[in-house]
Order: C-alpha cells, then sequence, then structure tokens
C-alpha cells in the first residue's frame, strides 16, 4: 500500500447540459495538471447522472463543474444530491463560471464548498484544492 | 539598473542624412540616455495577442522594410483591395446599423424587450436561442431541464416564433438568427412566421448565422458529424440565394475563435479557411464565384489593443480581396469586398468592478470605427460577466455607440489611421502571417480536415492557456482582475433574471401543442426530412412543410440524427 500523501489527487471537471463554453474549464484543466494533479474532464452536454457516475467509477476525490449558462441553480444542486444519494459525499465539490453572488448562499447550502466565479485567478484554485486534500489526508491518518 | 537599448534601426547601410541614419542617430544621441537614466517599465513591449514585439518608434523606414505600397497595399475606398475600406465614402454618408445581442424567455418576452431596443434607437436586433435550441432539443426534453429561455429564445414550434415577431418590423432594418447545427429548422421557421404574418420578407435582411464549422472548432453547439454540419449548411446557403436574393445566409463569426483567444493572425487565417470550404460546397452547387462571394459576411470582434484590432479588420479586408480574386478569379466588386460586422469583445469585460467596462466598451467601439465598422455595429453590455443583459445596460449600451459616432470625429474621415507608421506596418505584418497560415491549412486539406484532425481545436487550447497565464504571471495587466483590485468589492449593478415559471409554461405549451395538432400529418412530413437527408436533397423545403404543421424543432433534429448520427468528439478533439 502506498503512503497516503503519495497519491495524486484525482478531479474530474465536468460540463453539464447544454452550456458548452470551454474556455474556462481549458485553463483550469492545464493549471490543474500543471499543479500535479491528476484530470479527467467528461465532455460536453452531460447530465448530472452521468456526471454522478463518472465521479463515482473514477473514484475521483473532487468534482469542479463550469457553468456559464444561467442553469446552475437547478442542475448543480441536482449533482450534489445525486453524488450524496449514491454514497458519494464525500467528495469535494467546486464550482466556476458566471454565477451571481447572490446565488451562492444556494450552491453552499446544495454542498458546493466553493465556487470560483469569472476572473478568479488558476493559482488560486490550485492553492485551494492543495489545502483541501493536505487536510484531507491528515483526517485520513488520523483516523487509521 | 539599465538594460541594453533597442536597437532602432539594424539596416547597415543605414548612414548619415539617410532617414534609417537620422533615425539610428536619435535613438543613440537622444533616446538611449533617456532610457539609461529612466528605465522603460516593461521588460518588454508586445501586442496583446500575438505577443509581437512593440518597437519605441516607428518611421518611414519600418514601411519600406515591409515593402509597404500605397497603391498596391492600401488603394482608395471602395477599390481593391479595399483596405481603406469597401464603402466608397466612408461613414460620411451611412453611419454603420448599430444593434444590441437580444434574446430570453419565451417569444413574448422577446418580444418586449426586442420593442424596448428598437425605441432606444437601435435599427437590427440579433435573435440569440437558448441552448436547447440551439443543440437540438425541446423545451421538455429531460436533459435540458433548467436551461430553457435562459441564454436566449426558447424556440420549440411556430408557435413561440408568431410571438417572437409582435414587433414594429417597419423599424427594423435587419434581423440576425443564431442557431447554427439546427439551421434548416430555424430558417424554415423564420420564413413559415413572417408568412403567417404577412411581412414581407423583402423588407428588411434577415440574416442567419448558419456557422457550423466554428461550433466544431470552438464554440461545441455540434450536433451531427462536420461532414454532414457542412452539408446542411449548404443546403441554406443554397436554399436563401435561390429563394430569397436579398437576405444573408452565411457568417463566419470569427468573433466566436476570437474569445476562444485566436490571436488575430490565427482568426483571419482560420475564418478565411471555413470560408472557403462553405464557398468550395456551395460553387459545387452550380453557382459561380461572382454570385456566391457576396453572400459571405464576417462578424469580427475587436479586443482592448487598440492597434492590433484596428490593423486586423484592415488586414481582413484585404485578405478577403485578394482570396476572391487571387484563388477565386471573382471579378466583379462585390465579391470582391468582404461584408463585416464589427463588435467590442466580451472577454475583455470583467465581473469586477463592472462599471468599468463602459470605458471599455467605448474604446473598443471606437476602435472599431477606426477600423471601417463595417455595414453593422454591436455592442455587448457592461453587465454581461455578471448575468444576462438588464435594461439600464442596453440603454448605456445604445448610447455608447451613438457617442463614438457623433461626438468623437472619427467616422467623419475615411480610415483616418491609415499612413500611420505603426498602423501600416502592422497591417502588412498580420496580412503576411495570416496568408501562411491559410496556406498550412489548406495544404492539410482545408478547414473540414482541420476540424477533423482537431489542429484548430488544439491551436485554441494551446492560446486559452498561455494567455491566462500571461495574465496571472503579470505580463498583462487587468484593472480589477489583476490591476487596482478593489478588497473585498461589493457588486452593486442591476441584474436581470429568467425565472423558473417560464421554463415550466414553456414545457407546458409544448406538450400542449403535440396533443392538439395533426400528428399523423406530422409524423409523414417529419419522414419526408429523414428522407431528404439520406437522399442528399435540399433539407429546408421538407423542413418548411414541417414546421407549418407544427413538428417541433426537437422532432425535426431527432429525424436529422437518425440518418446522420452525432458528434461526440474526444479531447483532442475539443483542445481541453
Amino acid at each position: 500500500m502506498s503512503e497516503p500523501s503519495a497519491r495524486r489527487l484525482r478531479v474530474l471537471l465536468a460540463k453539464l447540459g447544454m452550456d458548452t463554453h470551454t474556455v474556462g474549464i481549458t485553463v483550469v484543466a492545464h493549471a490543474l495538471r500543471e499543479a500535479g494533479m491528476e484530470v479527467i474532464f467528461t465532455g460536453l452536454k452531460q447530465t448530472p447522472e452521468a456526471v454522478a457516475k463518472a465521479a463515482i467509477q473514477e473514484d475521483v476525490d473532487v468534482v469542479g463543474v463550469s457553468s456559464l449558462s444561467a442553469g446552475h441553480t437547478r442542475s448543480l444542486p441536482k449533482l450534489a444530491r445525486l453524488l450524496r444519494e449514491q454514497g458519494a459525499g464525500e467528495k469535494l465539490l467546486i464550482a466556476g463560471g458566471v454565477i451571481p453572488e447572490e446565488d451562492l448562499p444556494l450552491l453552499q447550502e446544495a454542498g458546493f464548498a466553493r465556487v470560483f466565479t469569472m476572473g478568479t485567478d488558476t493559482r488560486q484554485i490550485v492553492d485551494y484544492l492543495r489545502g483541501w486534500w493536505s487536510e484531507r489526508l491528515a483526517a485520513d491518518v488520523a483516523r487509521e | 539598473m539599465s538594460r541594453p537599448v533597442d536597437r532602432i534601426q539594424p539596416a547597415p547601410e543605414a548612414s548619415q542624412g539617410t532617414l534609417a541614419g537620422e533615425a539610428q542617430r536619435w535613438n543613440d544621441a537622444t533616446r538611449a540616455p533617456y532610457v539609461a537614466a529612466h528605465p522603460e517599465r516593461r521588460a518588454a513591449f508586445v501586442t496583446q495577442a500575438l505577443k509581437w514585439p512593440i518597437k519605441p518608434l516607428y518611421t518611414p523606414v519600418d514601411l519600406e522594410a515591409v515593402g509597404f505600397d500605397y497603391l498596391k497595399d492600401l488603394g482608395f475606398p471602395g477599390e481593391y483591395p479595399y483596405t481603406r475600406g469597401t464603402q466608397p465614402n466612408g461613414h460620411r454618408s451611412n453611419l454603420w446599423t448599430m444593434s444590441q445581442v437580444t434574446g430570453f424567455g419565451k417569444g413574448e418576452d422577446w418580444a418586449k424587450r426586442a420593442r424596448y431596443m428598437l425605441e432606444q434607437g437601435l435599427q437590427g436586433l440579433i435573435l440569440e436561442h437558448d441552448l436547447p435550441t440551439t443543440n437540438g432539443y425541446d423545451s421538455d426534453n429531460p436533459l435540458v431541464e433548467g436551461e430553457v429561455g435562459r441564454a436566449g429564445l426558447a424556440l420549440d414550434s411556430l408557435e413561440d416564433l408568431e410571438r417572437a415577431f409582435d414587433l414594429p418590423f417597419e423599424r427594423l432594418k435587419y434581423l440576425m438568427s443564431v442557431c447554427n447545427a439546427p439551421q434548416p429548422v430555424n430558417l424554415a421557421m423564420i420564413i413559415a412566421a413572417l408568412e403567417k404574418k404577412g411581412i414581407d420578407p423583402r423588407q428588411f435582411v434577415l440574416h442567419i448565422v448558419n456557422g457550423i464549422l466554428i461550433e466544431y472548432t470552438c464554440v461545441g453547439r455540434y450536433i451531427f458529424p462536420p461532414v454532414h454540419g457542412l452539408r446542411i449548411a449548404t443546403d441554406c446557403i443554397e436554399y436563401i440565394i435561390r429563394n430569397h436574393p436579398n437576405w444573408a445566409p452565411i457568417s463566419i463569426i470569427s468573433a466566436q475563435l476570437q474569445p476562444a483567444r485566436a490571436n488575430p493572425v490565427q482568426e483571419i487565417a482560420f475564418s478565411m479557411a471555413i470560408a472557403m470550404a462553405y464557398i468550395d460546397a456551395t460553387l459545387e452547387r452550380g453557382f459561380d464565384i461572382d454570385t456566391v462571394a457576396p453572400y459571405f459576411h464576417f462578424v469580427i470582434n475587436v479586443d482592448m489593443d487598440f492597434f492590433e484590432g484596428i490593423c486586423k479588420l484592415r488586414a481582413y479586408r484585404k485578405i478577403w480581396a485578394r482570396l476572391m480574386k487571387e484563388r477565386y478569379g471573382a471579378a466583379r466588386p462585390a465579391a470582391l469586398k468582404i461584408r463585416m460586422m464589427t463588435s467590442p469583445t466580451t472577454i475583455a469585460l470583467t465581473l469586477q468592478q463592472p462599471l468599468n467596462n463602459i470605458g471599455r466598451l467605448a474604446i473598443m467601439a471606437t476602435a472599431c470605427a477606426l477600423g471601417g465598422a463595417g455595414e453593422n455595429m454591436t455592442t455587448p453590455l457592461h453587465d454581461e460577466a455578471h448575468a444576462l443583459p438588464a435594461e439600464e445596460a442596453i440603454r448605456v449600451g445604445a448610447a455608447l455607440q451613438h457617442i463614438v459616432a457623433h461626438e468623437t470625429g472619427v467616422a467623419d474621415t475615411i480610415d483616418p489611421l491609415a499612413g500611420s507608421y505603426y498602423v501600416e506596418a502592422l497591417t502588412k505584418q498580420i496580412e503576411t502571417a495570416a496568408m501562411a497560415e491559410i496556406d498550412r491549412v489548406m495544404q492539410m486539406g482545408g478547414a473540414l480536415r482541420a476540424i477533423e484532425t482537431g489542429y484548430f481545436q488544439r491551436a485554441l487550447g494551446r492560446e486559452q492557456y498561455e494567455r491566462n497565464r500571461d495574465l496571472e504571471e503579470g505580463r498583462r495587466k487587468w484593472v480589477g482582475v489583476n490591476h487596482l483590485v478593489l478588497p473585498g468589492e461589493k457588486r452593486q449593478i442591476e441584474i436581470f433574471r429568467a425565472d423558473n415559471r417560464m421554463e415550466e409554461e414553456q414545457v407546458a405549451r409544448v406538450r400542449a401543442l403535440r396533443s392538439r395538432r395533426d400528428n399523423v400529418a406530422v409524423a409523414a412530413a417529419l419522414e419526408a426530412v429523414r428522407e431528404a437527408a439520406r437522399q442528399g436533397s435540399n433539407l429546408v423545403p421538407p423542413c418548411l412543410a414541417a414546421v407549418k404543421l407544427y413538428a417541433t424543432h426537437g422532432e425535426l433534429c431527432d429525424a436529422m440524427r437518425d440518418v446522420f448520427g452525432v458528434h461526440t468528439p474526444d479531447s483532442q478533439l475539443t483542445g481541453v
């Protein structure tokens, strides 16, 4: 068995529904890969069901959703609910894109730990994920 | 600490008394000592997108270096090669048509917003469909939950357009409709709605984008595999040329390549290669180039690098003229003149300090005007980074174009920056590099092949990542993002919101429609569409027959999916 810290953080990046804007997710995918994380991209036009299934099958630690249409208030909470219902509630959920500030409480309540709105420095996302990952690994070690 | 000072002119024969010699003398005697005492504020000055070095000073020597020849490179407005504009009198006779993007909600919501915009002095409208529509689904498809009517008009059936077209059509000069993958369906719905409303299709210009090849390149709203996408687009071009010759059947939306971070050279080259793919397919339908070429329109964005944007617009005109003449042997002036619509880019706008975007839009709109705005200028709105546009933003956006047109004087003489040493040198450099890239794509087998192999997509993916790094690592300053950032900034701007009830109503409407109409006739009409798809005959007439029977948009797209299949590109073909 390998050291927990030796395991690379696995991230699933997803586009839900009909929103096909990919510049943000492309930039984030490159930045996370460069930071040593393993990045899997779902492809375009996915359903919350398909993304939840992929997240479980690929055994990722983080699910990141990019949303640049206004559909986020429904599809994102649905994805979070599906993951919880399928026993995958421990995965970190993050989102990014064009998301008005007043929608943040709704997404947080649904289970999204952080929302990175348009213009966020990718280094902030990398730092946040690294911080979360080391806490998660420390908690795992403490449990063992 | 000082760093080496640029050599102004490398010309070895530069000597005293010649301009090159004098420029070198100035640099050594006057500029260099100054720079030694006052180091430059950047390690390197480069253009925003191309990252080409910018010299401290441009002189006639630079024009000589790029082989600039006034008569060959510029000529006169309204004459080949149209660098100084396609109109003989610039904007002195007619200003560009001023328009804005609109489109959301149900048909009557779109009509209400469109009426408001026409009352604000706009003469052109852009009808954007929602994402379910552009991806070929009805509003009640479970795949599209939460997206109905959000990013544009929900178009399920002819009923929706009948409601949307409750407009003062006499004020409308120009209607642009953006719906690429399901274009024959969209076109059929518009024709049928005009017919039902008794509106003469000759009284305004319907401009359909029909730009499926750019969807595969970077936008992503495709349905069918690229080769079928090209055939469908060509069907629409052919139908319009034969039946509505005053309309515009095809646009090359370079303004979608640019937000995908195409630099000006890629933007010109990819868009021209794509245009040539449509031209070749249309010529195969039995038209000649002098008939086909005038139907092509380009929509081109300008970014914040003022000169890169202006020079790009000038190079666009010249390159189109050269390609049509040199590659296709076009002879009619109408075939050699590019038709362009320009717009400030949305990617220059920030979520942070959104009112700053009004300043950015004014600068970019000025660049559009100085570059020769084209027939039409559309301005995005300053709150677009946040959400869909609010009414105040629409009013400011409309005023902004009038300010540029009437208060600045930039539209009062033709191509006012011509002859600027920097502008002419950069225009020529962009032209030369773009022509070389066009040759490269043609050697690959053209645009369809470049898309099928992922060449365009991967090139843009690299640009996206590199451009973002420039920003994050501070090589480019962006106010509100990495410069003059307001800590703890609070958003203070009005936001328009579509409501969830609207989706429920739209879903109820399309379901009610399906139970009300003649479903036997609809099924036969859908089979006729499948048959045309299989036979290779033009898809527009059977789509028109079907929409008049209230076959839905999703049903018609499904009929074509049955024959063409769907496009599911891997990561190599998306560039992500």
